[in-house]
């Protein structure tokens, strides 16, 4: 068990955004979040490594390798991130200070973490970019120079630097089109299979829900209203919300929604 | 070197401003150089004999009203006038900025108390606040300094504080977080480099504001004292003797004009030159 989340709760001064959730994340996994906006997804996986603004109180426990990720002190969780668990998010603009090269990112977060060799840094900063098929010249480019795609994949590249353990992805293909979200959860899933991180896949797209997720829980409101693997919850939904989510979202070819009987065929 | 004369010549008019502003400031240079080493008169020895001389071989610019050579006064009260200033905009700056940025970064009390403190400054005009405290602490140039610092260094806390607001919602904030980074090493590395273009336009354009401020308070008898060379109070020395030696109130009204203009060539080249985005495009 990577990740376990224990009756948390989000509320500001007049609500509660996020009701008692708990689900757990194991080895391996490709856990995928799903609900619709303002369900509070984002807001709980902020929570885990305490991303959170100050005026929103969370209660409840996050345990990862046993370790209550709420209980630490600032200076411990900041040890942790980066790490043990990183975030990949939406806004690929974003994501690169936008007057420091790619590379000096890479540099930085390496050194924070005691890699002391500049040469050692370098070394691995390109790998990391090649992992995610990038050249080693964008290394000495600036954040606008590069397209969404790239810079979404140098994201990846970025979160997987210090091999987590888990890497929170928060709806990273929202912002991009289609074709170069394709790749980048391709790419994404060819990293897992190397590294063997767990993942928090945060999304509301069905398509990659049926085709990367192993396990998967519904939000609602705030509330986790159902929770398991893939294939039981796609082709034996109990809840009447996730009816109502996979019938929005119809595929062409007949047979289980999960996929799961063309998975066996082939 | 290729590629920066390859980027003067693309943008003629910057090119010009740049140079002649730049002119201005080694001449500035030259005059100060002059007036520390190779000064040939005595910038207070009064010769009440050879007063309101015009131009001659020994003094270029004539004598004022006191026999003392202008032109000595003329650069010593350069160095006096911009070097307070300097000494003004730097002390400002370097308390406006940090606490901007510790405000704009930390937020929630620390921000409110900064906020509350930041009104209170502001509250006041410079003259007014300028005015009082002179007249508390007695007519001089340190005290108009400490009064302009009083009052300028909001205008920075707040003008940081406003522009590292907003870039600390972004996302690169969050992933510098996320990866371990500390909050020094962010507001140092990845917040600071931001503001730097903004506050090197306001400084330069406050640099002639500053000047100005100095050498009005000179002149109205609150700032620098005679026998000081400073250009305000030598325009208000030269006032009585307008009509019969105007060129004497030309010389200073010349040199604070010409310096407030280069601080805003200054400025605007600032502006231009820390766009990242604009350097690599050209």
């Amino acid at each position: 068990m990577i990740l376990s989340i224990d009756e948390v709760s989000i509320r500001n001064q007049n609500k509660i955004i996020v009701d008692q959730v708990s689900l757990t994340i194991r080895e391996g996994d490709w856990f995928a979040l799903v609900g619709e906006s303002g369900s509070g997804k984002s807001l709980l996986s902020q929570s885990i490594g305490q991303l959170l603004p100050a005026q929103l109180q969370v209660e409840g426990s996050v345990f990862f390798k046993e370790q209550d990720l709420l209980k630490l002190s600032a200076k411990e969780i900041r040890k942790l991130r980066g790490k043990n668990v990183a975030y990949i998010f939406q806004d690929y603009q974003g994501s690169f200070t936008p007057f420091r090269k790619i590379g000096e990112h890479f540099d930085e977060y390496l050194k924070v973490h005691g890699f002391s060799s500049k040469k050692l840094r370098y070394k691995q900063a390109i790998e990391a970019l090649e992992s995610v098929g990038l050249a080693e010249e964008l290394y000495h480019r600036y954040p606008f120079q590069l397209s969404g795609g790239q810079l979404q994949r140098a994201a990846i590249a970025l979160a997987l630097l210090l091999s987590p353990d888990l890497v929170i992805a928060d709806e990273i293909t929202t912002a991009l089109d289609s074709v170069s979200g394709h790749r980048v959860l391709e790419m994404l899933a060819k990293r897992q299979k190397e590294t063997g991180c767990s993942i928090l896949f945060i999304t509301h797209d069905w398509r990659v829900v049926r085709r990367y997720a192993n396990k998967l829980a519904i939000m609602k409101d705030g509330k986790i209203v159902e929770s398991g693997g893939k294939h039981r919850i796609l082709d034996h939904p109990q809840h009447q919300y996730t009816k109502q989510l996979i019938k929005s979202a119809p595929i062409l070819e007949k047979g289980l929604p999960s996929g799961l009987d063309r998975e066996m065929k082939s | 070197m290729n590629r920066f004369a390859g980027r003067l010549l693309k943008n003629r008019k910057q090119t010009i401003q740049v140079g002649i502003a730049l002119i201005f400031v080694v001449m500035i240079f030259i005059g100060i150089f002059y007036a520390f080493f190779i000064l040939k008169h005595d910038p207070y020895l009064t010769n009440l004999s050879g007063r309101l001389q015009s131009m001659s071989l020994q003094h270029p610019l004539g004598t004022d009203h006191l026999g003392r050579d202008v032109f000595t006064r003329l650069l010593l009260g350069g160095q006096q006038t911009i070097g307070y200033s300097l000494l003004a905009l730097v002390t400002a700056v370097s308390i406006g900025v940090p606490l901007g940025i510790i405000a704009g970064y930390k937020g929630g009390i620390v921000d409110r108390l900064f906020m509350r403190i930041a009104d209170g400054f502001l509250a006041f005009p410079d003259t007014i606040v300028a005015i009082v405290l002179v007249g508390l602490l007695g007519p001089s140039i340190s005290n108009l300094i400490l009064a302009i610092i009083l009052v300028k260094w909001v205008n920075y806390a707040r003008l940081v504080r406003s522009t590292v607001l907003s870039e600390a919602q972004k996302e690169y904030i969050l992933i510098a977080r996320i990866n371990g980074l500390s909050a020094g090493k962010i507001m140092k590395k990845h917040l600071f480099p931001h503001i730097v273009g903004h506050v090197l336009v306001l400084a330069s354009l406050d640099l002639g504001k500053i000047i100005l401020l100095i050498s009005a308070f000179s002149y109205i008898g609150l700032g620098a004292q005679p026998p000081m060379p400073e250009w305000g109070a030598m325009l208000n020395d030269s006032r009585a003797y307008f009509q019969s030696m105007p060129e004497l109130m030309f010389y200073p009204g010349l040199a604070i004009v010409s310096v407030v203009l280069i601080t805003n060539m200054l400025g605007d080249y600032f502006r231009d030159r820390f766009d990242v985005k604009k350097e690599v495009n050209q």
